[in-house]
């Protein structure tokens, strides 16, 4: 019985997080019919089926919640913001209770008593009218997308049936678009002229339903293979785009297939900034549905295991080749690269698995302006760009709690009430932004507010008060900001109950830097605030180059190197300024031997690895470049967090243990250390 | 020969405890997750009852049973749909698209199975 | 330290230098030979680098150099001691390299004597104590404490101290 029920769990978990997503999304649009249909179908099914798994109080709350949303869908209610407050708490309990160990508990059995009773309120002033137990059909007016596949048998034209007037019979339904297929065409020498090869897929946007198709073919039925799907409750022909893509497409005559069709729809989403929100929407909805049929549900224990032995399966293919390069046998090496190829393609696919879309977490930040919002009684919009980039698993655990505290800085302290907003200018609504987007192989996310700004003045004075700062001393604009990281400061002289306590921003700093990220942060008053997070994609592979000093192994990430360059060594140590000079200009280098403090004689010819470096170029120079590498990155521990320009480790083929380099931290660090040596 | 019965919800929970049951009494269960899904059984094998949910997305209930029962082989197997207590007009829908009979949910296993039995003796 | 008096501790004893040390075998998880170490750039000296450790990658403290005592050469019976402590909150584990390792002693928390802390600005709990065992004393370590700071705990003048201290027992 158990596994059953953790079955239901796992399926009301998810009901209930879509809930909570169309909650939000009414929010902004309550009168829109299909999201309370959307709304009263989960309350039905969780109603349904909480019964049968034996969560009764689920049951009984949400027949009640049923309700409510059933008077909404038959007009005799409207959706309020008191009702979505009540329904977004209901959420919240409705997920406690599917915790079996909390129904005991008297905190929830009291909210269960006070939800319930709110809602009895709400139905007991709508009962004027009684109920009534007839449920009305819903007439649809609207127009259907089919898709109907339709393969008559070779012999139909010896039957008497003409298959092109079966074709032409979808008229008589609505508008439909016919593309033949030549797929079956057997060679020319072998084609008999009375036989049919050819089938057809036709896309038919009707009012009736799939019923009225198959009449259509009710005396070839015999004859002839016939597939439908209804593709969405829309008309998608009157899609621009798509009607002219599956026209190219259909001109082949090849089989075109469901599944084309489906990535087509999909694919429409980028250019979609050309069609009104209706039809967006369409399209987005026939897409999550479709998504919905192909996915299935892994344990993450299962995932995980997965990946480790992915992971030594990249590092045992190293090992490989390097046998392989050794022993010099000219089909062992061919068979090493062949593992080798399909390693790193195994490895990117599974690696891929872990990646999900950031929009799972924007749920709750969304939820979070909306109630801050209310408590403060200050109005805010908050605008999400990019939800669909995808991360890391882990790292959009880890970005959680830091993204909630900097939203919830923005809304305590950067927004203005509405009465200073007014003064200033600014519209009434404050905005909080959140951007995603890939910047090379790192994922941003900027986060901004049109609010007040933070007081770079104000900084100084308390960090002056505190101590931290010397009365006459001058510090960068940026070094300023950085203060704010620091535990324990804060700027407000009163501390609210939101925040203000000074235990956030370095907390959120370590957080970021805790997955391998960067925060900046940027400000101008009265203009707002702006925190840019920026992140790996993901944690555990990386290509890299392997290269040697003196007898240690290092890589560096393929993504940021740009070119190698050989030079003679007295070239490098004679250099000035730090210099070298290459393809008509000089770049600055690091000479990685005096950085890492490594004293054994150097070799004539030594590499110099050219990384991209901001907008520029920077040289980092190596004793020898041994050849590209796949290093499954493992952590050097808290031990080294100093020593941040290693960002981690890998296992060679060997056995030995190479440490990965990060060249920003190095190349910053460098550069650092000449500026300060200048002032001085 | 075991006889076969085709079961259809949206529920995946749904799903695993009514196959899980009837399968303990000795029927050999095929799965469908909505109407349009569960069609693809339709005309693979016999198929000697048809339990249906009558809310799923895709294709409901009622558009399933209708289908059902236009296709020629299978116009006399007896389909009984899922309905809870208050849905009479759903009920009355149902029965006028071709359902023989219904099963009140929520439900403990021993009165599916008796109802199952009953309808296939 | 456990209250009751009779019950019995298990530690495993290493020597550095002269000086035999132990610590809880509970928190010890394996014994290693000594194996190439990988050196981190511009790391202090004691962190001597990072092993692979059956694909995991393990940092390699020397506990000579933790303690301020000169590094020693590597013997045929260096070994690296892989342990599994507490820091800040979170389990890490780490190896530490040590000149010898010697045995596995079991005895009565009631046998165990006080650290000495005569006067010394070194009472913060790095010895928990001390079992003689024949003429000589074996120091027991807190070795949460040990990697609970980042510097380099002077021993020179603990020993001196607890030198001191046997000479006062015997």
């Amino acid at each position: 019985m158990d596994s059953f029920k953790e079955k239901f769990v796992e399926e009301a978990l998810d009901l209930i997080n879509e809930l909570e997503t169309v909650l939000l999304r009414i929010d902004k649009n309550t009168e829109d019919k299909e999201l309370i249909e959307h709304i009263f179908r989960i309350m039905h099914t969780l109603k349904g089926n909480s019964a049968m798994f034996g969560f009764i109080l689920i049951d009984q709350y949400t027949h009640q919640l049923e309700t409510i949303y059933d008077f909404i869908r038959n007009g005799k209610m409207k959706v309020s913001s008191e009702l979505l407050d009540l329904t977004l708490a209901s959420v919240d309990h409705i997920r406690n209770l599917l915790d079996e160990t909390n129904s005991s508990k008297p905190e929830i059995q009291n909210t269960h008593k006070n939800l319930l009773g709110r809602i009895g309120k709400i139905i007991g002033n709508n009962q004027s009218v009684p109920e009534k137990k007839t449920e009305i059909q819903v007439v649809k007016e609207d127009l259907k997308t089919f898709y109907v596949h339709f393969k008559p048998s070779v012999e139909i034209l010896a039957n008497g049936t003409n298959p092109l007037f079966l074709v032409e019979d979808f008229g008589t339904l609505g508008e439909y678009m016919a593309f033949p297929n030549n797929d079956s065409l057997p060679a020319f020498e072998e084609m008999v002229a009375d036989k049919c090869y050819t089938s057809w897929e036709i896309l038919l946007a009707t009012k009736d339903d799939d019923q009225k198709i198959r009449e259509i073919f009710i005396f070839a039925e015999d004859s002839c293979t016939l597939e439908i799907q209804e593709l969405s409750d829309t008309n998608l022909l009157t899609v621009k785009g798509f009607r002219e893509k599956i026209t190219g497409i259909g001109a082949l005559h090849k089989k075109i297939g469901i599944q084309k069709i489906k990535e087509l729809l999909t694919s429409g989403e980028k250019s979609a900034s050309k069609y009104d929100n209706v039809l967006l929407r369409d399209i987005n909805d026939v897409a999550n549905k479709l998504k919905n049929i192909s996915s299935i549900r892994v344990s993450s224990e299962k995932l995980d295991e997965l990946i480790n032995l992915v992971s030594e399966l990249v590092t045992t293919q190293a090992g490989l080749s390097l046998l392989a390069e050794k022993i010099n046998n000219k089909e062992l090496l061919a068979v090493a690269e062949d593992v080798e190829k399909l390693s790193r393609r195994l490895r990117d696919n599974t690696f891929g698995i872990r990646l999900i879309p950031i929009e799972n977490m924007i749920t709750r930040f969304q939820r979070l302006v909306r109630e801050l919002s209310h408590e403060l009684d200050k109005e805010v919009d908050f605008i999400v760009e990019g939800s669909d980039i995808e991360l890391d698993k882990t790292i959009i655990e880890g970005l959680i709690d830091p993204i909630m505290h900097i939203i919830r800085n923005s809304i305590d302290h950067g927004i203005e009430s509405k009465e200073v907003r007014q003064k200033l200018g600014k519209p009434k609504k404050g905005r909080i932004t959140l951007k995603a987007f890939h910047s090379g192989t790192n994922v941003v996310i900027k986060i901004s507010d049109d609010g007040a700004g933070i007081d770079t003045e104000s900084i100084q004075r308390h960090a002056l008060k505190k101590g931290l700062l010397k009365p006459d001393s001058s510090i960068s604009r940026k070094d300023l900001l950085d203060l704010i990281f620091l535990p324990g400061f804060t700027t407000t002289d009163k501390i609210t109950t939101i925040s203000g306590r000074g235990v956030g921003m370095d907390v959120v700093k370590r957080n970021i830097s805790d997955l391998r990220g960067e925060l900046t942060i940027e400000t101008e008053i009265n203009s707002g605030t702006e925190i840019t997070i920026k992140l790996p994609i993901t944690l555990s592979i990386i290509d890299g180059l392997l290269v040697l000093i003196d007898k240690s192994y290092y890589v560096v990430p393929l993504s940021s190197i740009n070119r190698c360059f050989e030079f003679r060594h007295e070239a490098l140590v004679n250099a000035v300024n730090n210099l070298i000079y290459i393809d008509n200009g000089h770049v600055p280098f690091a000479y990685l031997r005096k950085e890492f403090g490594i004293k054994t004689t150097p070799p004539d010819i030594e590499q110099v690895i050219i990384v991209e470096y901001g907008n520029s170029f920077f040289g980092l120079a190596v004793d020898n470049i041994v050849g590209e590498y796949q290093a499954v990155l493992k952590s050097l521990g808290s031990m080294y967090r100093e020593q941040d320009f290693v960002s981690g480790a890998t296992i060679l083929g060997d056995g030995t243990v190479a440490l990965l380099l990060d060249p920003n931290k190095i190349i910053s660090a460098f550069t650092y250390k000449l500026e300060k040596a200048e002032l001085n | 020969m075991a006889k076969t019965i085709l079961v259809v919800d949206d529920s995946e929970s749904i799903r695993e405890i009514v196959s899980f049951t009837l399968e303990n009494e000795g029927y050999n269960v095929l799965l469908g997750e909505d109407g349009q899904d569960a069609l693809k059984h339709l005309n693979n094998g016999p198929i000697d009852l048809i339990l249906t949910d009558l809310h799923m997305p895709v294709m409901n209930g009622i558009e399933f049973i209708k289908l059902v029962r236009s296709n020629n082989d299978y116009k006399s197997v007896p389909i009984l749909f899922l309905t809870t207590e208050s849905q009479v007009a759903k009920k009355m829908e149902a029965k006028e698209a071709g359902a023989t009979g219904w099963i009140i949910k929520p439900f403990v296993p021993a009165k599916l199975t008796d109802a199952i039995n009953k309808v296939m003796r | 330290m456990s209250t009751d008096l009779t019950a019995i501790q298990t530690y495993l004893s290493f020597k550095l230098g002269d000086e035999v040390f132990a610590i809880n075998v509970s928190k010890v998880l394996n014994i290693l030979e000594m194996k190439p170490i990988t050196k981190v750039p511009k790391s202090p000296d004691y962190l001597k680098g990072v092993i692979n450790l059956r694909g995991t990658v393990l940092p390699v403290v020397d506990l000579r150099l933790k303690f301020g005592l000169a590094e020693n050469k590597v013997t045929v019976d260096t070994n690296i001691i892989v342990i599994s402590i507490d820091k800040e909150g979170d389990t890490i584990m780490l190896g530490i390299q040590v000149d010898s390792v010697k045995e596995v002693l079991e005895f009565k928390t009631e046998e165990i004597a006080p650290s000495p802390s005569i006067g010394t600005k070194y009472n913060s709990g790095f010895i928990e104590g001390m079992w003689r065992v024949g003429e000589n004393f074996i120091m027991i370590l807190n070795i949460e404490k040990v990697f609970s700071v980042e510097e380099i705990i002077d021993f020179k003048e603990h020993l001196t101290e607890t030198d001191t201290l046997e000479k006062a027992i015997k």
